[in-house]
């Protein structure tokens, strides 16, 4: 986030007016096109991801952090680490069709949201811990040989082959 | 006053460097997941850029009939990737998060810009995801028009990347050097794991995976081969009235009546010498084509079928259409309906495989896929294959 090095670019002055200009198209366009009622929303919702993500999400992923590395054991960081962050991501990308929320646009529409995403979702969290598990007990059987490795006293140079 | 301005300094001073004690939040990880990003975003950019052209074509674009399957892929690809930059952007995010708290703000006019940019980067990355996510869901929990918001959202964040890819140049540069030694050279302190590093690909292992996850479980909604996978995809190109989806019903497009109504006529009009009227019957008895062809949608979902039923061109020649005409589709829907029409470009129009469909895989067209009549034609998106076509415009 340091610019300090980068003010006297070449490279960051000339990505600034081509960004920079694409940039104003872009809220030019959405001035002009959203006006009123729906323009209102339209920066409720851009403005209010970023408060939701900076306010919540972010501070939230922090404390779940901050309570991996107070009470998970050392070895197992990293994979619970991962379980959690991955499930975190199937919840977020299924939550519109477990909720069916497609549906109350489409009604009669069988093809929408068709499958029971109530075993769906399970199915792949239990994907994803499987992999997780897994994963921890391939690095777990890793670091055993290796820390058995290092017990053993190294050859003599007269055993070498 | 000058004491609370230090106060302040001095906290948000702690929260950088005092609260995010986790050696994830570094440059290289920042680098890496911002390089990935900025491909994928790239990618969600182009194709999304190229699916607009297809449906509100400038003057200077005519979209090609060929390959018959490229908006399968453009759009296949631009849903697919937006699915995959949602892991990636939360885990650069949190990487940069400390530097939210950073103070002073800035210590320069280039890096008060740069950090200016940052807010349409990351609003308009949040919400073009979050967006594009509601939209294949057909879930708008808001009351302005999807598309348009999309559409200038995106140029809007494409600017902000465009500015911090400039701002990130250097320090990117730097971070992705390999810091290996050559093979063979002996071990170098380099070459040696801390357990930093050991850290650092455990994450992005994290991040990169569930990328994959994510693409694993809901691109067989355009992947044939791996829709049984599909289980967190909002459609599987198998399931539906026929055996594959349907985005508008006819009950939804209110022509159930007017469809199934034994006055039903295909007009022919416009620049034309014989302007036709046919029947249902008459439609049937002209020579047929089949082709196979996909229906791919905004939506990210695509499925290909078997169409039968007669060649626009043909219909062209019959009615003495001058040789390179466009037309102007228009369906049973009432006018004022999205979509209700569509414009086939003079290579379509003249596409041997462009055909007005009869039947699919053989049987009727069921009326919630367009029965009697449909437009199916190569390399053209979903929404413009109109439905319940009552009408030909010649141009």
């Amino acid at each position: 986030m340091n610019g300090e090095h980068e003010t006297t670019s070449v490279v960051f002055w000339s990505l600034l007016a081509v960004g920079g200009a694409l940039t104003i198209y872009g809220l030019h366009g959405l001035l002009n096109a959203l006006g009123g009622i729906t323009g209102h929303q339209f920066l409720e919702w851009f403005v209010g991801a970023d408060i939701a993500h900076d306010a919540l999400v972010a501070p939230a992923a922090c404390v779940v952090g901050f309570a991996i590395a107070r009470l998970v054991p050392a070895p197992a960081r990293a994979h619970v680490r991962a379980g959690i962050f991955a499930s975190a991501i199937v919840v977020a990308i299924a939550w519109a069709p477990l909720h069916a929320y497609g549906h109350a646009n489409a009604a009669g529409n069988s093809s929408v949201e068709p499958l029971n995403y109530a075993t769906a979702v399970p199915t792949v969290l239990v994907a994803v811990w499987a992999l997780t598990a897994g994963w921890f007990a391939v690095t777990a059987f890793r670091r055993r040989n290796q820390s058995r490795g290092a017990e053993q006293p190294a050859p003599r140079p007269d055993q070498r082959a | 006053m000058r004491a609370r301005v230090n106060k302040l300094d001095a906290r948000l001073h702690s929260v950088e460097h005092g609260v995010f004690t986790s050696d994830l939040h570094d440059e290289r990880n920042a680098a890496l997941l911002g390089t990935a990003l900025g491909v994928t975003f790239t990618i969600c950019f182009v194709t999304g850029l190229y699916s607009h052209y297809a449906q509100h074509p400038p003057s200077w674009f005519l979209l090609p009939s060929r390959p018959a399957g490229l908006y399968r892929v453009t759009q296949g690809l631009h849903v697919a990737t937006g699915l995959a930059s949602i892991p990636l952007l939360l885990a650069k995010l949190w990487t940069v998060y400390p530097k939210l708290f950073q103070w002073p703000a800035f210590n320069s006019v280039a890096h008060a810009l740069e950090r200016i940019a940052i807010f349409p980067l990351v609003a308009g990355s949040l919400f073009l995801v979050f967006t594009g996510l509601a939209n294949i869901n057909l879930w708008y929990p808001w009351k302005f028009y999807f598309p348009v918001a999309h559409y200038w959202a995106a140029w809007t964040t494409i600017g902000a990347l465009i500015v911090h890819i400039g701002a990130k140049w250097t320090v990117t540069r730097q971070q992705l050097r390999p810091t290996r030694s050559t093979p063979g050279a002996p071990k170098s302190a380099a070459d040696v794991l801390t357990a930093r590093d050991l850290d650092r690909r455990r994450f992005l292992a994290t991040v990169f995976g569930t990328s994959a996850l994510v693409t694993l479980f809901t691109v067989g909604q355009t992947v044939r081969s791996l829709r049984k996978l599909a289980l967190l995809a909002p459609r599987r190109p198998d399931i539906g009235v026929q055996g594959f989806p349907v985005n508008q019903t006819a009950g939804m497009a209110g022509v159930m009546h007017a469809a199934a109504s034994p006055h039903y006529r295909l007009v022919v009009t416009g620049n034309v010498r014989n302007p036709l009227s046919l029947t249902l019957d008459d439609l049937r008895a002209l020579p047929q084509r089949s082709a196979t062809l996909p229906i791919a949608c905004v939506e990210g979902w695509s499925t290909s079928q078997q169409w039968t039923g007669i060649p626009v061109r043909d219909l062209l020649r019959m009615a003495v259409a001058p040789p390179h005409a466009s037309v102007h589709v228009m369906s049973l829907e009432a006018p004022q309906r999205l979509y209700s029409t569509s414009e086939l470009n003079h290579w379509q129009a003249h596409d041997a495989d462009t055909l007005l469909a009869l039947r699919v895989n053989g049987q009727d067209l069921a009326l919630d896929h367009g029965y009697p009549l449909r437009l199916i034609g190569p390399d053209r998106p979903g929404v413009m294959q109109t439905k319940w076509v009552t009408q030909l415009v010649v141009r």
